[in-house]
């Protein structure tokens, strides 16, 4: 089987769609499959070794203003495509995946000349151009975690003021997404709950959903066998999103005893200041702390010292921390909210329902009375990883997709 | 001079000079007579060729128009999560402001299609202007920029 994997953003190391790439197409490679990558960049170059690897240009000038443009890109702004860019970015859109699909469209009948697909699979750019990629006779899937129109209100809700509120609906190509993703031949989403939630968004037909968890690095996110902290609690995600809950993870902290700390793994003032704010407020200065962004290693080594995970949010599209803590012998506290309740099973972590700090506190109190409790639970977290979100097994869900797709496209024929 | 810095000050100079002689062609040319809806004839037009011009210059300034009336539609009905506490304090009247978003994008589309039905010139010319002047500033800033900034890379002298 050959097939195309499209991406707008192809960092392996920093961002979701690059890793998954560079990921799924390892392990794809691994079962057999050849695989070629065409990427906007940053280019993986790392790929290479299991891969065929095509770079689509593109100048990323969001969010830069015209006179900070480094004069190397300038120079290569008056051809057509990077023109639109400029232009779209100017007003406030966010063009990268449309003109990266129509660049990808117009690459692919050049590459077509030579070589044949069985299948595209577009990881979650949905530009325009990707209806179109069908007229040349092959199947394509997509994958989209959560739609964007839970980004888009979560934005809405920070937003003040009516130009905030109308830059951001600018940003998300929500139209753009709704359409293409009606037309293609299958949707691949990272939980159950996430086919409803593609319904609701986009109107797209259940039977052309399939479910495939994420996959993560099982062998890097190992207990380190540092010696555990007591009452030490442990926050991952960005502080600034309000699906991350954090407000009522802070509620909690204050009904929890005194010596309960809590660490986050983000940014903290004066770089993010919702936190920050939050803190002042309730009056947990002295017990929470800020780390700054970590390298594998050091979040690997956090993990696997901290206490408890907790995840107190109102939206998850997988809920990546979890899994990591849990491949990691880490019990956790969570939310019932989007992806959570299917990612952690119950006999790995405790969960509690959204938007309920005494249920939150309850739990994280439960756990941390009862130490045999949460070696048996980090016991269970891990194997419950290792059998369910290893890249080799959503490599092989992945693969069982695109033949069922590659079949029906045929019997189509 | 390096190349790219030529047709930094090819974009500015030319972008500059149709520029002008857009505002020079569509408001001084007909000085005579600047009457909404009668500043030039186009009834002596083939309605071939009116609609031809008109319907795809109407197509996009609808369309524009309608992106306006979207976002203050979204802002007027989206329903999301009580936000967090100290954002509810701030007193936020965006949605007294996309009514008024609503109701003048409305109203300039109505105005728009009709402008096109009685043949105006203005309906034709002024979304031609902003049309152009949206391109041709682009290509200006991007121009004024290019001559602006400095290579990042040393001249290989050899």
């Amino acid at each position: 089987m050959r097939v195309l994997i499209l991406g707008y953003r192809g960092n392996p190391y920093c961002g979701g769609q690059g890793i998954y790439i560079y990921n799924l197409s390892r392990e794809l490679a691994k079962l057999g499959v050849t695989v070629d990558v065409m990427v906007g960049p940053p280019y993986p170059d790392s790929l290479e070794e299991w891969a065929t690897v095509y770079k689509i240009e593109n100048l990323n000038m969001w969010s830069i203003k015209t006179k900070d443009i480094p004069y190397e890109k300038l120079k290569r702004i008056f051809s057509p495509w990077n023109f639109l860019d400029y232009i779209l970015t100017r007003l406030h859109m966010f063009p990268e995946m449309e003109t990266f699909s129509f660049r990808a469209f117009f690459a692919l009948e050049q590459i077509l000349k030579t070589k044949r697909y069985d299948l595209i699979h577009d990881i979650q750019s949905l530009g325009w151009a990707t209806v179109p990629m069908k007229g040349y006779g092959i199947p394509v899937v997509t994958t989209v975690h959560h739609p964007l129109t839970k980004d888009r209100e979560a934005d809405l809700q920070r937003n003040w003021g009516i130009w905030d509120k109308t830059t951001t609906i600018l940003f998300y190509p929500l139209v753009m997404q709704g359409f293409v993703i009606r037309r293609v031949d299958r949707v691949i989403t990272s939980f159950k709950e996430g086919v409803d939630e593609l319904k609701k968004a986009f109107r797209v037909k259940k039977e052309r959903v399939s479910v495939v968890y994420n996959g993560m690095d099982v062998d890097m996110f190992q207990n380190t066998g540092e010696p555990r902290e007591e009452n030490a609690l442990l926050f991952v995600g960005n502080t600034e999103d309000t699906k991350k809950g954090l407000v009522y993870l802070f509620e909690a902290m204050t009904m929890l005893p005194e010596e309960v700390t809590l660490t986050i793994v983000d940014d903290g003032p004066p770089k993010k200041m919702t936190a920050g704010d939050l803190i002042k407020k309730y009056n947990l200065g002295h017990r929470v702390r800020f780390t700054g962004k970590l390298s594998y290693d050091q979040l690997v080594s956090i993990y696997s010292r901290k206490t408890i995970l907790v995840m107190s949010s109102l939206f998850e599209g997988f809920g990546l921390p979890a899994v990591e803590a849990m491949s990691c012998k880490t019990p956790v506290v969570v939310t019932t909210s989007g992806s959570l309740k299917e990612v952690v099973s119950p006999d790995c972590g405790i969960l509690v329902p959204p938007k309920d700090p005494v249920a939150l506190k309850d739990a994280i109190m439960k756990l941390l009375k009862n130490k045999k409790m949460r070696e048996k639970m980090g016991k269970n977290g891990r194997k419950w990883a290792v059998d369910n979100f290893s890249w080799p097994v959503a490599a092989k869900n992945t693969l069982e997709v695109y033949k069922d797709v590659i079949k029906e496209y045929r019997s189509r024929r | 001079m390096p190349r790219a810095k030529i047709w930094g000050f090819l974009a500015v100079l030319l972008s500059a000079a149709l520029f002008g002689l857009s505002i020079f062609s569509i408001f001084i040319l007909n000085y005579h007579d600047f009457s909404i809806f009668n500043a030039v004839n186009l009834n002596e037009l083939s309605a071939m060729t009116f609609y031809s011009v008109s319907i795809p210059l109407a197509a996009v300034a609808v369309f524009v128009l309608c992106t306006g009336f979207w976002i203050g539609w979204i802002i007027l009905t989206i329903k999301v999560v009580p936000p967090m506490p100290e954002i509810v304090e701030k007193k936020d009247n965006s949605k007294i402001k996309a009514v008024f978003l609503c109701l003048i994008t409305a109203s300039l589309a109505a105005l728009m299609i009709y402008g096109v039905y009685v043949r105006s010139y203005w309906a034709l010319a002024l979304p031609a202007l902003v049309i152009s002047a949206v391109v041709l500033g682009a290509v200006f800033w991007v121009g004024m920029a290019i001559i602006s900034t400095r290579s990042t890379l040393i001249t290989n002298k050899k």
